[in-house]
């Protein structure tokens, strides 16, 4: 038996599959792809897949993890993203296969780019978008109400921002560094909804996850 | 695919996957490569159309032709809806995420009447002309089917042409005779006159209604050649029907999120209630080596571990035990696992339970439909009292302790002694838990009650019989709660629920209505109303409102005891059982007496004429 993980890109009407659905699709592609997989022995048995850190509705990745284990060792796992291709819908792409190197408790960190747009029209142009961005992320605190289990919290988050990068180009576009999973998670959603309030003009985010980091920066493998 | 335009909008909306399409199995065509584009429409959300079976049958089997490009379209719920037309976007389609307008057929599937308000939504939020009269020239041919097809004439203004019965056939030959007069260049008109002699096809436009001092109809005339009665179509060999090998699996979790492989057409049983049951005639089954094959494909093709095996009354399949068997042989290896839905609760036994047994235990559901044996004999039901406790004594000895029984009030010939025996029943389900040994031990039982409102609907022994008035179903509800305290059952050991009594009076009146209907459904739409079958949406005042506008009164419809000898709005539709036959039976509801079932003895409703099925089983 082999503790395997594949990653694959999620993208396009596929970024509309909640995190809960995500494991639904999945669970179906291993079933067509005919993999031979571990199934739990409990009471209620079912093929045995896990996710190293959820992406949120509406987020592009081209970094997404998922676990699971091979019962037969001589299993060729360079075919396996192949194999799930075929069985997946287009907006998913298995595109590497391979023995877990890492935990995902040692997720440390996350890279999204963000490309940031008014909602309605020609309300802001990008530039003074961009400007007023990088105006908020150099505010000395910037304070958000954060969700916890127990009810709303006052946060400053602008020590979370672990690197901020503009991006050029004609569009309100960056790179944004975050704390991700299971014990401290900061969604980029939390500052650009703060930041939309603070200029009181409704945003839309365009947001792709596009690296996922261990303890000193090293990819996620 | 969705229109780019809707990017931003998804994420201000509920569960944004209802709309952008892309799961695997979706046909993609190139447009410019197919000479006929037909958009499907369910008038209901993603979740519940994606679980509809005919969809499934009818896109596959559409798609599977080069020329037709067939796609999906659904009802916006009511938060995207907002979102379109605030910002002027037509209702799209999900594999191209062209807009409806774009489309030589839109096909909408009739399930059920509540859904209606719902079809004039999306062709409005398509931008095709709501009229048939106001669209023009050969393209948005619209077209409809299914069940509520029987009796279409509410909708007749809006709907070019209808599909009775089974579709597998007629569509594709009405889509082929389509492309011919694109080719030669023929007119709409032209178009839907040649349509009309393809049997099975109802071109309401074609015939001419009048009406009677009294309101009720006094000729249905047809033009033009049309032929003057319209016979449903019928498979008639199952097994070599068209079924998909292939679904559209979704990408977020529906109503029915399982493999569904058809095990028969009809229903031997006649239960005088039941519209399915008189329309889908003859019983015509597949047989055990078709269905393990088409099964088995469906479950490698979609990667689904849960087949439902769906019928109007599954254990009534001839071979039932045997079919199970042989799906196991390959099932069980491959971790799938088998749902046997509509149990009769004389057909539950122990072979089956073993076969269909999941781990997971849920509760069992009969539906007894009437509390009294008279009553169920009044309306055919064949099911007997103590059927019913040795059945609930297998399942308790099996490990269940939950049990759901469906009922209907306000059925035909029904008294309140009648109602009051639903409650008592209930409580004889709970004493035969206490009184079988091998029950579950440390577990108390639950029953629950469920009624709903009987709906009288044509091509049935009932179809001439009045809707009890909302007063009177009310009335009604609450004396099954005041029987259930005064039996002194423990009301955590049973719940008791029913439904709003206000659906199935709109329902009575759509399922039983006539062309003069056309024009409230207008007016209501006017006024905003669709989803009725959704409660948060479904509001009666709002009906009666459009009644009004329109000087219609609904009680001429539902409440209305109609007369043997009266013509019928649906009387020019031919499903094979005949009037005589209908009346037959409904005078021996009168009488309390039970009919025997199609394997039984011959009835002689009339489908004998379709040459096949049960009618010419051996016996």
């Amino acid at each position: 038996m082999k503790n395997v993980r594949v990653f694959y890109r999620k993208d396009g009407a596929c970024k509309y599959i909640s995190h809960l659905d995500t494991n639904r699709v999945m669970l179906r592609a291993i079933g067509k792809s005919r993999l031979n997989i571990w199934r739990t022995e409990g009471f209620n048995q079912h093929a045995y897949i896990t996710f190293a850190l959820p992406l949120s509705l509406g987020f592009a990745s081209e970094c997404e993890s998922m676990d699971f284990r091979i019962l037969d060792d001589d299993e060729d796992l360079s075919a396996i993203p192949e194999r799930m291709n075929a069985c997946l819908p287009e907006g998913i792409r298995v595109f590497r296969c391979a023995e877990a190197v890492h935990k995902p408790a040692d997720i440390e960190s996350a890279k999204y780019a963000v490309q940031i747009e008014p909602m309605n029209e020609n309300e802001i142009s990008f530039s003074e978008l961009s400007e007023k961005w990088r105006d908020f992320l150099s505010l000395p605190e910037i304070i958000v109400q954060k969700k916890t289990k127990k009810g709303m919290k006052d946060v400053d988050v602008k020590p979370y921002v672990l690197a901020f990068e503009m991006k050029e180009g004609e569009k309100a576009a960056f790179d944004l560094t975050l704390p991700a999973g299971s014990t401290l998670n900061i969604n980029p959603n939390l500052l650009i909804d703060a930041f939309a309030q603070s200029v009181g003009i409704e945003l839309y985010a365009d947001i792709t996850r596009v690296g996922i980091y261990i303890k000193g920066g090293e990819d996620f493998a | 695919m969705y229109p780019e335009t809707i990017e931003k909008l998804l994420l201000k909306v509920q569960k944004p996957g209802r709309y952008v399409g892309g799961e695997h199995g979706e046909a993609i065509k190139d447009k410019r490569q197919v000479d006929v584009r037909f958009a499907f429409c369910f008038p209901d959300i993603y979740e519940i159309g994606m679980s509809h079976l005919g969809i499934k049958i009818l896109y596959s089997l559409f798609n599977e032709k080069p020329y037709i490009w067939c796609e999906r379209v659904f009802a916006p719920w009511i938060d995207m809806e907002e979102q379109m037309r605030a910002h002027d976007i037509p209702l799209w389609a999900l594999e191209s995420g062209d807009p409806l307008s774009d489309f030589d057929f839109i096909g909408f599937t009739l399930q059920y009447e509540l859904s209606y308000s719902n079809i004039l939504n999306m062709l409005e939020l398509g931008g095709i002309p709501l009229l048939s009269k106001d669209r023009h020239d050969l393209k948005h041919i619209v077209v409809a089917g299914g069940p509520c097809a029987c009796n279409p004439e509410p909708i007749t203004d809006f709907i070019d042409i209808f599909f009775l019965g089974d579709g597998e056939e007629v569509d594709l030959e009405v889509i082929e005779l389509f492309r011919a007069c694109k080719k030669e260049g023929k007119s709409r008109e032209e178009f839907l006159r040649l349509a009309s002699r393809i049997k099975g096809v109802y071109v309401p436009s074609l015939y001419d209604v009048t009406y009677n001092d009294d309101g009720t109809i006094n000729a249905v005339t047809p033009r033009d050649g049309a032929p003057a009665v319209i016979e449903k179509r019928v498979m008639m060999n199952m097994d070599k029907s068209y079924y998909p090998d292939n679904f559209v699996v979704p990408n977020i979790e529906i109503v029915h999120d399982r493999a569904v492989e058809e095990i028969f057409r009809g229903c031997i049983r006649g239960c005088r209630f039941c519209q399915a049951g008189f329309l889908y005639r003859p019983v015509r089954e597949k047989s055990v080596e078709c269905i393990s094959r088409q099964t088995h494909a469906l479950c490698r093709n979609t990667g689904y571990d849960e087949v439902s095996l769906s019928s109007l009354s599954s254990s009534d399949y001839t071979q039932v035990v045997p079919m199970l068997k042989e799906l196991n042989s390959w099932a069980k290896p491959e971790n799938v696992s088998l749902s046997l839905p509509s149990l009769r609760v004389d057909g539950f036994s122990d072979d089956i339970l073993n076969e269909i047994k999941t781990v997971r235990k849920s509760g069992l559901t009969f539906a007894p439909e009437a509390g009294s044996q008279r009553l169920r004999d009044a309306i055919n039901k064949n099911v007997f009292e103590d059927e019913l406790m040795n059945t609930c004594r297998v399942a308790f000895e099996g490990g269940y302790t939950t049990v759901k029984l469906y009922f209907m009030i306000g059925l035909p010939t029904e008294t309140m002694d009648d109602v009051a025996d639903i409650a008592n029943l209930g409580k004889k389900v709970l004493d035969t838990f206490y009184s079988t040994p091998n029950r579950p031990k440390g577990k108390a039982p639950r029953v629950t009650l469920s009624a709903s409102s009987f709906v009288p609907k044509p091509f049935t022994p009932f179809q001439w019989e009045p809707q009890d008035t909302m007063d009177t179903l009310r009335e009604k509800q609450q004396h099954i709660k005041k029987s259930i305290v005064d039996n002194k059952i423990s009301l955590s050991k049973m719940t008791y629920n029913y439904h709003d009594s206000d659906t199935s009076y709109l329902e009575a009146v759509f399922a039983r209505g006539d062309r003069r209907l056309n024009a409230v459904m207008l007016e209501a739409h006017k006024k905003g109303i669709r989803f009725d079958g959704w409660s948060d949406c479904f509001s009666l005042k709002n009906w009666l409102e459009a009644f009004e506008a329109c000087g219609i009164d609904p009680a001429f419809y539902a409440n209305r005891r109609r007369s043997f000898d009266e013509i019928l709005p649906w009387d020019h539709l031919d499903y094979g059982v005949t009037k005589d036959f209908l009346h037959r039976e409904c005078e021996r509801a009168y009488r309390s007496e039970a009919s025997p079932n199609c394997r039984e003895k011959c009835l002689g409703c009339g489908c004998t004429k379709y040459k096949g099925g049960v009618c010419y089983e051996k016996r």
